[in-house]
């Protein structure tokens, strides 16, 4: 199977996202607002569009483009209705009816043709649900976000050691050090690794509810969301 | 590099816990998931107690001070509220050591019993409608029985998007009578298949799509209740004359066996006197 995209990523830092999605798109900044859309959910509508159309690499990333392109052109934002759904769910049925009147007019152009061959893995992956990788991918992304965010504060704040202790028990792919080993290997006591864990624990989280809000219409959808990403 | 799906799921977790650094509460464990947040089991250090520890997902310490005001003995009572390192609202209140309602139920309470519940949920109603407070999400699953045979009514709620199908009244905002709503619809729930009329018809009536036919307040359901429970008509039922016969006959069944009996003595004398 070719390679996912880089494209999305990697991940720079962000306009500011105090204001809601909303009050971004409507106060005269609706290219910030869909700039931090483009951030959080490019690589979900991606994903999404490739199990969903069985698109591969290059298809899937051309669609995604003209999706996000056709949607700064079309006042996408003015006609999201928060009291009807969520963002994430609005932008999800958006690209799912751009993607299949793209998919239709591709497959009219070429019929008669080419059977077309599904990849393994991508059969594999059917186990799962267009929808559920969409909110799965947008959950990967909305932590590498927060978690760019957590290493670009630390850095600017002089905060490494917190941010070494927290990425080498956190973010650990495979067997997790015990606190007693991080505490040695750094030189300070173990409640030291204890509090600076929850420091940066309290600081992601903190950068997630921002990132949320930079893509949510109100508090009540930023809540609602916050449930759908705290376990 | 993309996050593996394991290290995004602890990373999902570990943010979504507490943060209680600084605090007196030790973390114990998760014990349940309300409408406005999450709960957990958790040690007051200083007073060397267990407490539960609700968590709130949001901006919403009104909920909070609203329960602290209530003091009843069918309400949890709060004994701290404020606010986590994390900037989440939380407050500590009574572990109540019991079973939710729903629970509670399939252990087959009798009549009395259910009843009895129903009472109780309706007594905290209508004690925090009085005190400015409304519900919002009344529900099995928001009541908890304790061991003693204790009550008490969870989660009262501040939010206008609460509710729960099936219990939730049918109108937008929320008010009193939509806590009936709910309480009507409690007491449909605890009733057992086939239960009295009468008191269907008092779950009915409570809970009418128009807020204006119902009950006016928790106060007048509890009374039909227990007019019932008296052997009296309730108003929320119009009853056909074979039920009337059948409850005054069993409400005055000590009279009407005296006058049965008085019938039979003057039978007997009549029929010797003739003799």
């Amino acid at each position: 199977m070719d390679q996912d995209t880089a494209i999305g990523g990697p991940h720079g830092r962000f306009p500011s996202t105090r204001i809601s999605l909303l009050e971004a798109a409507t106060g005269g900044m609706p290219n910030e607002a869909l700039e931090r859309v483009i951030a959080l959910y490019w690589k979900p509508v991606y994903r999404f569009i490739r199990f969903k159309f069985r698109k591969d690499n290059e298809d899937a990333k051309d669609l995604t483009q003209s999706f996000f392109t056709t949607a700064l052109e079309r006042d996408f934002f003015a006609r999201f209705d928060p009291s009807k759904a969520s963002f994430r769910t609005y932008l999800r049925m958006a690209v799912e009816r751009f993607a299949a009147n793209q998919h239709a007019a591709a497959n009219r152009q070429k019929r008669g043709g080419d059977i077309e061959f599904e990849p393994l893995e991508e059969q594999a992956a059917e186990a799962e649900s267009p929808e559920r990788v969409f909110e799965r991918e947008w959950q990967r992304q909305l932590f590498a976000l927060a978690l760019d965010d957590l290493r670009a504060h630390c850095e600017a704040s002089g905060k490494e050691l917190q941010l070494r202790i927290f990425e080498a028990y956190d973010l650990a792919g495979q067997e997790r050090p015990s606190y007693a080993g991080l505490a040695a290997q750094h030189g300070i006591a173990e409640t030291s690794v204890t509090n600076h864990l929850a420091w940066a624990r309290r600081m992601l989280r903190g950068f997630v509810t921002e990132r949320l809000r930079g893509v949510t219409s109100g508090d009540r959808e930023l809540r609602e969301e916050m449930r759908r990403v705290w376990t | 590099m993309d996050l593996s799906d394991s290290v995004l799921d602890h990373l999902r977790h570990m943010a979504a816990l507490p943060d209680l650094t600084g605090t007196r509460y030790e973390l114990e464990r998760e014990i349940g998931r309300g409408g406005m947040g999450v709960v957990y089991a958790a040690r007051d250090r200083e007073l060397d107690r267990r407490v539960a520890l609700k968590v709130l997902d949001a901006e919403l310490e009104g909920e909070a001070r609203l329960i602290a005001r209530l003091e009843h003995p069918a309400i949890v009572p709060i004994h701290e509220a404020g606010r986590l390192p994390d900037g989440r609202a939380f407050y500590a209140m009574k572990l109540v050591a019991g079973v939710r309602l729903d629970h509670h139920l399939a252990r087959s309470p009798s009549l009395a019993e259910r009843l009895r519940a129903i009472r109780r949920v309706g007594e905290a109603l209508a004690y925090a409608h009085t005190a400015g407070a409304i519900h919002r999400d009344l529900k099995p699953q928001n009541v908890m029985v304790g061991e003693f045979g204790e009550l008490y009514v969870m989660d009262w709620g501040v939010d206008a998007v609460a509710g729960t199908p099936g219990f939730r009244a049918p109108e937008t905002p929320l008010d009193r009578r939509s806590d009936i709503y709910s309480l009507g619809a409690l007491l449909q729930f605890v009733l057992p298949a086939g239960g009295p009329p009468a008191l269907r018809a008092i779950a009915a009536k409570a809970m009418r799509a128009d807020p204006a036919d119902r009950y006016p307040d928790a106060g007048a359901l509890l009374a039909d209740i227990e007019r019932f429970q008296e052997g009296l008509a309730v108003g929320a039922w119009s009853e056909p004359w074979g039920h009337r016969l059948r409850r005054f006959g069993s409400r005055n069944a000590v009279l009407l066996w005296l006058l049965a009996a008085y019938a039979g003595v003057k039978f007997v004398l009549f029929f010797l006197r003739n003799l």
